[in-house]
């Protein structure tokens, strides 16, 4: 049942993928890769990791992508369907994809741990929200500090390369 | 006795300080902003001479470490951004001319702003010892790089110089992140000190996974030093980015990235299996990173460009002085290098500001009569570029001196070989700035070039230290981690 699903998922998952990369409409590319994320999310529930399935929708396939649309429609890109692609351009990005894959199969193929099946939970009533609380908050506090720094950094970045005239 | 938590935790205060009293217009003018940050940072410096044990807190402890080596480069670090900030007051003017304001001086506090939180991201990574802390770290140096390049906003080349290195920086921190899940699939640890020792016990059918990983790794961190072939960011870069910002790019996010990469490559080095590829590995990158560097520097016209091909040719000596590590002193010279490295670059780009305020441009051309112009600005240059080169009785000599000595003893003699034809051509592209002062008419029009006070103070301590440990380099030495 488990693996049957995954199929399922990680098909659908790389389906849509291919299509963020092939679609000439850059709407459709966006829809796509929501839908990229709906499926991740769902190998994810597979896994028993709900929380990270739930932010992975919320986040990704809600805020982040909703942002991504807007400006697309905003910026109104038409060029992209017009875009010739040039044969050295193809030849490159095959080269690159197929070294990359060549030398995943071959590590892959031989890891000890690819026959495993996933662990069942020793706790079933395990709270994975608050386990990523406890994570977040208490073993990795400093390093979630600095992505607090960041933000602010960030935050100040976009006020500067956004506005139009500086106060 | 301070808790060298507080080093960066002062840093970032100091920072928030800052954007406080620029957004309550505390300072009357935008320069006082950077002399405060200076000042803070100055303290934060003196700090670092009164630092107490490592406080063993419980959520420190795992990722953080204070040793000689990362306390060393904190001090790097800050003095970088010290002078970093000493050339932005100089660059104010120019700053202010190319950012869209809606009254005189508005939006260029920041300029002296951004580069204290950077520094605080530099000071974390160098004293990272997991992989989470070093993605964090490297993300807010990298994240407020962005800003600083793109900084000039009126100016093309320097959104193009932004886009780019954020749009390579982002592919690099892929292949980072990538890297890392490959570790902690293979390992189950994301603390390096923890995979130092799993790695004895992986069987060896998970290797080529860690393997995998590493090479993964060692892209990312390639990116970031600028070896080849990882550096075709790095000459628009450079050039595209406000000149301060560039030489920030070229010292501290350099020597940061070496940092990180030797104590990524530590663990590695002890696993007489990993050891042998890893070796191979780093040889080929320096090989091709001092080829590429200085041969592609030749032909270059710009100074700031000539300067970026520059910073990837010793990133090609840096990287033979890691692949010579196993050689007692190796370590030593890398270091010894880098800091030569500082003083040299920082010494370049601090006449490069007031030059290119007074001619319009930085390409070598405007370099010209320089000597007649200012002698002793011209003086200056003529010092760093000769460090640079690695002329003797200058720092730079001794730099590759001691990295080629590691080398020898590890028997790479055919990088030795390729160190010494490079330092060669080195000498004639170096040979050109100095042309261009000497030989060179100066326009008509051409008054001495205006200078601050504190820049030339700066210029002046940097090419004494040049030459001072030029000629002897003990002093350097003991302080070395």
């Amino acid at each position: 049942m488990q693996l049957a699903l995954f199929w399922i998922f990680s098909i659908l998952m790389l389906a849509f993928a291919l299509g963020v990369v092939f679609l000439r409409n850059p709407v459709s590319s966006a829809m796509s890769l929501v839908m990229t994320f709906v499926a991740l999310a769902a190998v994810f529930v597979t896994l028993d990791a709900f929380f990270i399935a739930v932010v992975q929708v919320l986040v990704y396939a809600g805020a982040v992508m909703v942002l991504f649309l807007f400006i697309i429609m905003l910026l109104d890109l038409r060029a992209e369907k017009h875009r010739k692609v040039r044969p050295s351009a193809w030849l490159g990005g095959g080269l690159v994809v197929g070294g990359f894959m060549a030398a995943i199969s071959q590590v892959i193929a031989g890891w000890s741990a690819l026959h495993q099946t996933k662990p069942e939970l020793s706790d079933p009533s395990f709270n994975d929200v608050a386990g990523v609380g406890f994570t977040l908050f208490r073993d990795f506090n400093l390093p979630f500090q600095i992505i607090g720094v960041l933000l602010l950094v960030a935050t100040v970045g976009v006020v500067l390369l956004s506005r139009k005239e500086l106060k | 006795m301070i808790d060298p938590v507080f080093l960066e935790v002062s840093v970032v205060v100091l920072g928030i300080f800052l954007l406080m009293a620029e957004a309550f217009g505390l300072a009357k003018e935008k320069s006082t902003l950077a002399w405060w940050a200076i000042g803070g940072l100055a303290a934060v410096f003196i700090g670092t001479f009164f630092i107490g044990p490592n406080s063993n807190s419980f959520e420190v402890s795992g990722f953080y470490v204070v040793d000689g080596l990362s306390l060393f480069f904190k001090r790097f670090v800050l003095i970088s951004t010290i002078l970093v900030l000493v050339m932005s007051v100089d660059y104010l003017p120019i700053v202010q001319r190319l950012v869209p304001a809606e009254r005189p001086g508005a939006g260029s506090g920041e300029f002296f702003i951004l580069p204290v939180f950077t520094c605080a991201g530099l000071m974390w990574m160098v004293s990272a010892t997991d992989f989470i802390m070093i993605f964090c770290a490297l993300e807010l140096v990298t994240i407020s790089f962005y800003i600083q390049v793109a900084y000039l906003r009126r100016s093309m080349s320097s959104l193009e110089a932004g886009t780019k290195y954020l749009i390579l920086g982002a592919l690099s921190t892929g292949f980072l992140v990538y890297g890392i899940t490959w570790f902690f699939g293979a390992t189950g640890q994301t603390n390096l000190v923890a995979i130092r020792e799993v790695l004895p016990l992986i069987p060896v059918a998970n290797h080529p996974a860690i393997l995998f990983g590493l090479a993964l790794v060692l892209v990312a961190l390639g990116f970031k030093i600028a070896a080849v072939p990882f550096q075709f960011w790095v000459p628009d870069v450079y050039q595209g980015a406000p000149t301060p910002v560039t030489a920030y790019l070229a010292v501290a996010s350099k020597a940061a990235g070496f940092l990180v990469l030797i104590r990524v490559l530590e663990p590695f080095f002890t696993v007489p299996s990993f050891q042998n590829k890893l070796f191979l590995a780093l040889v080929l990158l320096a090989l091709l990173t001092l080829v590429f560097g200085n041969l592609a520097a030749i032909p270059q016209t710009n100074f700031k460009r000539l300067l970026g091909y520059s910073s990837i040719a010793h990133a090609g000596y840096l990287l033979m002085g890691l692949a010579a590590i196993g050689d007692a002193f190796a370590g030593g010279a890398v270091v010894f290098y880098l800091s030569g490295y500082l003083l040299m670059t920082f010494l370049a780009f601090l006449i490069l500001v007031p030059v290119t305020k007074a001619s319009g441009g930085d390409d070598i051309a405007h370099f010209n009569g320089l000597a007649r112009r200012s002698p002793g600005l011209a003086l200056a240059m003529l010092i760093a570029a000769a460090s640079l080169a690695g002329v003797p009785f200058t720092v730079g000599f001794f730099g590759k001196f001691f990295i080629f000595e590691a080398a020898m003893n590890q028997g790479l003699y055919l990088l030795v070989l390729a160190g010494i034809v490079t330092v060669a051509s080195g000498f004639y592209y170096y040979f050109k700035v100095i042309r261009a002062m000497y030989w060179q008419p100066a326009p008509e029009d051409a008054g001495p070039v205006a200078i601050t006070k504190t820049s030339s103070v700066a210029i002046f301590i940097l090419a004494m230290l040049i030459l001072i440990l030029g000629v002897y380099p003990q002093l350097l030495i003991g302080m070395l981690p």
